[in-house]
Order: C-alpha cells, then sequence, then structure tokens
C-alpha cells in the first residue's frame, strides 16, 4: 500500500477527456483491458508492465511486517484518537458483523456500511427500505440469493 | 504499412473520424475499414510505436471521441495487423459476436474506481479497533520496539487484519456501487489499491453514479483515498469471461 499523495483528484467526467494527468489511472486498462483478436500482433510493453505489476506484491513479506510494526510504534494514538468522530468503516463492520452472522459475511458488511452511508448522507426520512434492493445487476454475484 | 487498430464500431456509427489523428510521432490520420455490418477504426501503425504517454493519450482520445458517437469496441493498445485486409478478415469473422457485444454496450460506459487506504489512518484505525493489536504494540513500544522477531510477528498480526479489513471493504464498496450498475469488472490491485473494479453505468445514470462516489470520499476520508476516472471506453466489458 502506497501512501498516496495524490491529492483528491477525481471529477474529471461531462464529456470524458482523458487529460495528460489523468492517464495514469487509466493505465491498467488501456494496457489490460480492452479486445484483443489474436491474430494481431501486441506492441511491446517492455518496462510498462512494471507499473502495474509491483503494486500486485503488496502485503505478504518480511520487509512489509518490519514496516507495519515500526509504523504501528510511531503512531500517536492519543491524536489518531481525534478521529474518532471519522467514519471507521471496519469498525462499524466488525461489531455488526458480528452480530448478524447468519445473514452472512458479505450480507453483514454490506449493510453496515450502507447504514452509515445512508447515515452520512443525511438520509431525511428515516431509512427509506432496510436493505436497498439492487435495480439492475445482472448475473454478478447473487448478492441476494442468501437472503 | 501495418496497421494499428483502436476499435470496432457497427456501421450504423457516425465513425466521424476526420478530424482525429492517431498514434505515432506525427500523428496518423485515422480511418474505417468496412468488415461485414461492422467497421474497424484503424490507422497506420508508426514503426517506433511503443507504450508511451503520447500514443497511450492518442489511442484513449481516439476511443473518447467515438464512444461519445455510439458504441464502440475498445480494443487493447497496441494491437498492430499487417493490413487493412486483414483486420477487415478478423473482425468479419467475429462478427456476431462483435455486434451481440456492440448492442449489449449501447449508451453505457464504464466508470473505474480506485480505493487505496491511506496507512496511517488505516493502521490508526485497526489498532482502535483490535485490543490485542494494540496491547502489543504498546508492549513493543515500551521496549524500544522488541526484537526484530517480535516486530515481525506483530507486523504480520497487523498486515493480517489489514489484509481482512480490505476485503471486507472491497466488498462493502462493490455492493453499494453495484447498485448503480450494469455490472462489475474487478480489476487486479494496482498502485496500492485494494480496490480497482470498473463499473458499466447507463449513460443517463452517470451523475447519480457519481455522486455516490463522491459521497463515499467524503465518508472514507481520510482512512482511504477514492478516485474515480470516467466515462471511459468499456475497456473492461468486451473481452473476458
Amino acid at each position: 500500500m502506497t501512501v498516496a499523495t495524490t491529492q483528491s483528484s477525481a471529477r474529471q467526467q461531462g464529456g470524458g477527456g482523458a487529460g495528460s494527468g489523468n492517464l495514469y489511472d487509466i493505465l491498467d486498462l488501456i494496457l489490460d483491458k480492452g479486445l484483443v483478436i489474436d491474430v494481431f500482433v501486441r506492441v511491446s510493453l517492455v518496462g510498462i508492465e512494471l507499473l502495474t505489476i509491483d503494486a500486485r506484491i503488496v502485503v505478504a513479506s518480511v520487509d512489509t511486517y518490519l514496516r507495519f510494526a515500526e509504523a504501528c510504534n510511531r503512531l500517536d494514538l492519543q491524536q489518531s484518537s481525534s478521529a474518532k468522530g471519522l467514519p471507521d468503516l471496519v469498525g462499524d463492520m466488525t461489531e455488526k458483523g458480528a452480530k448478524g452472522k447468519s445473514k452472512g459475511a458479505l450480507t453483514g458488511a454490506a449493510e453496515t456500511f450502507a447504514e452509515q452511508f445512508k447515515k452520512s448522507s443525511g438520509g431525511d426520512e428515516q431509512e427509506k427500505e432496510p436493505a436497498q434492493r439492487p435495480k439492475t445487476r445482472s448475473t454478478r454475484r447473487g448478492g441476494g440469493s442468501s437472503e | 504499412m501495418s496497421t494499428y487498430v483502436y476499435g470496432i464500431v457497427l456501421d450504423s456509427h457516425p465513425a466521424r473520424v476526420e478530424e482525429l489523428r492517431g498514434v505515432g510521432e506525427t500523428p496518423g490520420a485515422v480511418r474505417t475499414v468496412d468488415a461485414d455490418g461492422l467497421k474497424a477504426v484503424v490507422g497506420e501503425a508508426p514503426p517506433d510505436l511503443r507504450a508511451k504517454r503520447r500514443d497511450l493519450k492518442a489511442h484513449q482520445d481516439v476511443l473518447e471521441a467515438l464512444i461519445e458517437q455510439g458504441p464502440v469496441l475498445p480494443m487493447r493498445f497496441g494491437l498492430v495487423a499487417d493490413d487493412e485486409r486483414t483486420v477487415a478478415g478478423a473482425v468479419a469473422a467475429r462478427r456476431d459476436d462483435y455486434r451481440a457485444t456492440l448492442s449489449e454496450l449501447d449508451g453505457r460506459l464504464e466508470m473505474n474506481v480506485k480505493v487505496a487506504h491511506q496507512r496511517d489512518a488505516v493502521l490508526g484505525a485497526l489498532l482502535r479497533q483490535h485490543e490485542q493489536l494494540a496491547d502489543l504494540n504498546e508492549r513493543l513500544r515500551g521496549r524500544g520496539g522488541g526484537t526484530r522477531d517480535e516486530q515481525i510477528h506483530f507486523g504480520e498480526l497487523v498486515s493480517e487484519a489489514l489484509a481482512e479489513r480490505q476485503r471486507r471493504d472491497a466488498e462493502a464498496l462493490s455492493a453499494i456501487l453495484g447498485e448503480h450498475a450494469v455490472r462489475e469488472s474487478a480489476g487486479p490491485p494496482v498502485d496500492g489499491c485494494f480496490f480497482n473494479s470498473s463499473f458499466l453505468v447507463e449513460r443517463d445514470e452517470l451523475d447519480e453514479f457519481t455522486s455516490v462516489v463522491d459521497h463515499l470520499r467524503r465518508t472514507l476520508d481520510p482512512v482511504a483515498e477514492v478516485r474515480l476516472r470516467g466515462p471511459l471506453p468499456p475497456y473492461s466489458f468486451v473481452g473476458g469471461k
């Protein structure tokens, strides 16, 4: 995981236009997705593939462990506890997730997150519906089937 | 001279490409090749074609112009055929598949969402959440960090807790964003992002999707950074199963 310092980017939309400043974030799509026809030859990508691959290594290595340990040791929890009011996504998810075990991890997690999400969106009229239904969802991941 | 391929459209697509400029040091003209009810959008392949910013951007720009005019199957960057006849033949050979995909993609665009945890913020959250980790952290800190083995052991526990959190955060993100999309295509974690997923969204629901992402961004700040790119040509929805 990187400590991303990029300014909280986004909001490029409307008429599209991946201005060159925005190209970086879609490199993986341009280079790894898209239609391929196998009788065509592909230009060499030497060098650039590293960009997309290096991050896949991420978590499991002694170096990472040491870095995590060191970072935790340095953390000033007093100070970071001032962040308490901030949405502590997983904190919420775990509590409720455990409570609602019967619903399965995914449903539990999704719901609690959804609740939090709704709360913070200032959902005026008390919850409209406990579990919002997907409007259009194709065959992916039968999220609803476990209900 | 070999032929560079940008994408495939229906022959009913306006494909106004005269003004477009493609890849190459001297950006080349873009034209179409008829292929049995479809059109391939092509240009000359420059001899020095590489995955450089200039050419990646040209590829993307041509496709963005096309998607504004109608549905398009975007090619992966860098595909080159011997000549136009080869292109026409290869496209015509898969005509039915391509037409079916194009009709499914009509009026829909790709929105890519990447989310990265901010290291210190998320570690702080983990420690507050896991008492055992917090205790262990205090004990090690009280002893100047502890031995290397202790540090590795502690770091591994933290890493496991983080992986678990990422897994659950990703599930929650998929569930929320999936409600505003026709389909999701998960990508590999890139650039430190534990979540990298593309969503196929109806054109008239793009604003709604964007505002949901904006909301997520505010909700998750500063524990996670949320990046949205789009609307894009549907790179993630043209091939893979």
